[in-house]
């Protein structure tokens, strides 16, 4: 018992640790850092949700950009002109519920269209929802997108508001405030979505994937839990696409596009499926691979700088080969991504022999126990 | 009247484009169980190979080669990358997700070449047109159409009178089986993967003839409109494919053409027409329209 | 928590018919599980017996007949809502779901605990009072199973016997009015075969719970089961007591005269 004790400390220690250095690093770190984990921060949300969807239920999703961008949009209309102008936190609230009503009405789809089908199916959101955004454009600003209000609470604006703000010699601009924020939602996600993961719905969406014939002779609705694990992924997205409009200042239809959804996919596969670690791991290599690649163009063999002729690989597109080899080489040979990646290099330090466990390698969406499905169809 | 008549002739041919598009990934599916969303980087690798060769080797001889270029790397993907995974229902999943990364390599790699340039193919169809009787229809349209059915009744021989045809068929049944039986899946589904390869890049020339533009770095996302297709067809029958096809192409040819009556759904809605008939037919018949019923409830 | 502790209604299964694209892989077929007994079905490979507890699970929908549990009619419902009336079964080839064995058993907690996605996400007190209630339960059903050391192992490490008993335990975790056991010692060795007869014992004079079989293990069927259904090519052959059933000539020429031990035909 005691040994269960230590260990729970011994985690709690690391995360402890890790808060204090994630809240000090305002302190040290300029503008460029501290917005590359802003976006982070947003797409580690927005990839905790995908998790859930089809790392834990095994339902691929490849309409994730929709479900930002609801999300994104949404604020900037309920708390802009045009729209209802209402306070920006309560917009924030109705935004992420806006996200989650928009998977509600998907779920008669979402419910029914299992693994890798959903994933052609959520296409449609993601070319439908482009389309509305450009076409509506007493909502949305058409082509040119919005500019996003800023985010107030209590009087405390999430800008370079005056008057300035200075914390212990450290002038605290939009960035600064907006990490706060952002960890403050991270640190949300990260406790709802462990708490789902190890509760009742969570295993019953784990036994959902491995096998649905056993979850539902369990007493599992399929329908229902499926259409919930889509309901709560598109509100993590809503919530991501929020952080992400107000750190961007400036929402357009073409940010979420169909490679913004395969981003997110990229996230959890390299992150490891199933896990809230992972997702977030993969979301900062992901987000952070690009601007890296941008900012330190020149002293990259083999990558140009932004706009040098044709031909030559950009930033940009370096970081796509990267991580596309990494989706290819991690589905091949680690399936468990980071995630795994790191418990095993863990278990080796401790001079344990590695922990290896066949099915506990994150499945890939739409898994499902083979001796079931062969069960399904024998007569 | 001769409106419709344009509109349907129009939807007929972009149909059979997606028709030769759908046909690829059923293909993939039935032999293999795998979603293939590198479908798109192969179209535009077959439509840039053209691009590129038709100058040296005429048209012809550049299809032709980019076609057998393209099939081979399809075949050489599935047998070097997608196999590795593994060969039972479980992998199936996880190759789907790889797809998705050769899809991001290949087309970050056509797109870099392509730059923001607008290739022409050197097709001999240019921009030309017929008169058939009330209606004037681009060559091109006509070549498509013809092209089109002459490779579908192709492949369809190709299921019907081949050894691999048969291979492929017990494959989908029963892959189990059919190794037992002494079937070899992996040459089956590798050339299953050289086929839809082909076909795919025999597609990308009919997508970016006349009055189409030319090839840009987006023509590949042209391929997903195919999986509308595929998934209304059922995802396992190649006929259902060939109807879904036809059902997207004249939708969004009807859509386009009517679009001043539609413009409530605001302009370009053809081009997303397709996958709102997906998302109606999924609402009534979740898997898809030719999908065999089992006694299953679950 | 709730606890079933009355005695199971009766589960009537009358003329039941169900076929596959023109192959009947059940006709007509019709048996009543007494309270508190243990019902066998058995028969040899292919004669429906699996398909029969796809319908009594809700798996599958029959093209006739009905199947009732007291007065509920369980052919229209679907498969959680008959686990929900607490019909659990087990599968003859396993299904466990990734995790340890608690995270299996507490699976088989679902349909007795309430917590949802906004109570568990948010971790509310009632939720988590919840899980540690049912965990003890499912703890308290490892230990009846004989998975008490292997509580906190991932199935995946276990041995083909303990995982078989995890299915078992999942389906006990249910706390049932009706048990469906499909070939719980098929691939097992005679001690394992014992342990989990022993088991099954136990658990019945524990829980008076009603329990359906099905084995191929003739001699676990004639020691455990008060009443037996041969089935023959989807057709109730054979009704009555183990000892009828095996003096019974229709079943002799069916199944056991070409088997006369009936060890495992697998």
């Amino acid at each position: 018992m005691s040994d269960v004790l230590t260990s729970v400390l011994r985690r709690r220690g690391w995360t402890l640790l890790l808060a204090l250095l994630l809240f000090a690093l305002p302190f040290y770190l300029d503008a460029f850092w501290l917005r590359i984990g802003l976006f982070s921060m947003a797409a580690a949300i927005g990839a905790v949700g995908i998790g859930l969807l089809s790392g834990t239920a095994g339902q691929l999703s490849l309409g994730h950009a929709f479900f930002l961008a609801v999300g994104a949009y949404g604020y900037v209309w309920l708390a802009g002109e045009p729209g209802p102008g209402l306070p920006p936190a309560l917009a924030v609230l109705l935004a992420v519920l806006l996200a989650g009503a928009a998977g509600g009405l998907f779920s008669p789809v979402a419910g029914r269209v299992k693994g890798i089908y959903l994933g052609v199916a959520t296409l449609a959101l993601v070319f439908l929802g482009h389309h509305v955004l450009l076409t509506a454009d007493s909502v949305t600003g058409g082509f040119n997108g919005r500019s996003v209000p800023p985010l107030e609470l209590g009087g405390f604006s999430f800008t370079e508001a005056d008057p300035g703000l200075t914390v212990l010699g450290v002038p605290f601009g939009a960035e600064e405030r907006l990490w706060y924020l952002g960890l403050a939602l991270f640190a949300l996600t990260w406790f709802t979505a462990r708490g789902l993961l190890r509760g009742r719905p969570g295993r019953a969406l784990v036994a959902l994937r491995d096998s649905e014939t056993a979850a539902s002779v369990m007493g599992v609705h399929v329908a229902k839990y499926r259409s919930a694990a889509f309901v709560v992924s598109s509100m993590y997205a809503g919530l991501a696409g929020v952080l992400l409009a107000l750190s961007f200042r400036r929402v357009v239809p073409d940010y979420f596009s169909l490679a913004l959804s395969v981003d997110y996919l990229a996230m959890i596969v390299i992150g490891g499926l199933g896990s809230v670690a992972g997702a977030t791991a993969g979301a900062v290599f992901v987000t952070g691979l690009p601007l890296l690649m941008t900012r330190y163009a020149d002293q990259l063999p083999l990558v140009a700088t932004p706009g040098s002729g044709d031909g030559s690989i950009g930033p940009t597109e370096a970081a796509r080969y990267l991580y596309g080899a990494a989706i290819v080489v991690i589905l091949l040979y680690a399936p468990d991504g980071l995630h795994g990646l790191a418990r095993r290099t863990r278990a080796r330090l401790r001079r344990r022999p590695p922990v290896t466990v066949p099915s506990e390698t994150g499945p890939a969406p739409g898994t499902s126990a083979t001796t079931a499905r062969a069960k399904e169809h024998t007569p | 009247m001769t409106g419709l008549l344009d509109n349907l002739l129009n939807g007929v041919a972009l149909g059979s484009v997606y028709a030769l598009i759908a046909l690829g990934f059923v293909t993939i599916f039935k032999a293999s169980g795998v979603l293939s969303f590198a479908h798109g980087s192969l179209l535009l690798l077959g439509g840039y190979l053209v691009a590129v060769l038709h100058d040296d080797l005429g048209f012809a001889g550049a299809l032709a080669l980019a076609v057998v270029v393209t099939a081979l790397v399809a075949g050489a993907l599935d047998r070097l990358v997608l196999q590795r995974v593994g060969t039972d229902s479980h992998a199936a999943h996880v190759q789907t997700i790889v797809t998705i990364g050769i899809d991001i390599l290949l087309v970050t790699d056509l797109a870099r070449r392509i730059g923001g340039d607008l290739l022409t193919l050197g097709d001999p169809w240019g921009d030309s047109v017929t008169d058939l009787g009330p209606v004037t229809v681009a060559d091109s349209r006509i070549a498509a159409i013809v092209v089109s059915a002459v490779a579908i009744a192709g492949a369809f021989a190709l299921f019907r009178f081949t050894p691999w045809g048969l291979s492929l068929r017990a494959a989908a049944e029963d892959a189990e089986a059919a190794a037992l039986m002494g079937v070899r899946l992996t040459r089956v589904r590798a050339i299953a993967w050289c086929l839809a390869g082909g076909l795919a890049a025999l597609a990308a020339v009919f997508l970016v003839a006349f009055p189409a533009p030319g090839l840009e770095r987006t023509t590949g996302q042209i391929a997903l409109k195919a999986f509308p297709a595929a998934i209304l067809g059922g995802m396992a029958s190649p006929v259902g494919a060939l109807v879904g096809s036809m059902l997207i192409g004249l939708t969004e040819a009807l859509v386009a053409g009517y679009q001043s009556d539609l413009h409530v759904l605001g302009e370009g809605f053809g081009d997303v027409a397709p996958y709102a008939v997906m998302v109606l037919v999924l609402l009534v018949r979740p898997t898809g329209l030719f999908a065999a019923r089992g006694a299953a409830r679950v | 928590m709730t606890t079933r502790t009355t005695t199971p209604p009766a589960l009537h299964v009358r003329d039941v018919t169900v076929r596959f694209a023109g192959l009947t892989a059940l006709d007509d077929v019709s048996f009543t599980v007494a309270p508190g007994t243990l019902h066998a079905v058995i028969g040899p490979n292919g004669a429906g017996k699996s398909t029969c507890f796809n319908v009594l699970s809700g798996l599958y929908r029959p093209a006739r007949g009905s199947v009732r549990l007291g007065d509920e009619e369980l052919t229209r419902l679907a498969p959680h809502r008959i686990a929900a009336l607490g019909v659990a079964r087990t599968f003859q080839n396993i299904v466990t779901t990734q995790g340890t064995v608690a995270d299996n058993l507490m699976l088989g907690r679902h349909v007795l605990s309430r917590s949802g996605f906004a109570a568990s996400a948010l971790r509310l007190p009632r939720a988590l009072r919840e899980q540690r209630e049912h965990l003890a339960a499912a703890r308290g059903i490892a230990e009846l199973t004989g998975l008490g050391e292997h509580f906190e192992t991932p199935v995946a490490l276990l041995s083909y016997g303990d995982r078989k008993r995890v299915e078992l335990a999942r389906a006990l975790c249910l706390e049932p009015r009706v048990l469906l056991l499909d070939e719980p010692v098929a691939g097992m060795n005679a001690a394992e075969r014992a342990r989990t007869a022993e088991v099954v014992r136990d658990i019945r004079a524990e829980l008076g719970l009603s329990v359906v079989l099905v084995e191929h293990d003739m001699g676990l069927v004639m020691r455990l089961a008060d009443e037996v259904t041969v089935l023959d090519f989807g057709k109730a052959i054979a009704h009555g007591t183990p000892d009828e059933v095996r003096g019974d000539p229709e079943v002799l020429r069916a199944y056991l005269g070409t088997e006369t031990t009936g060890e495992d035909a697998a």
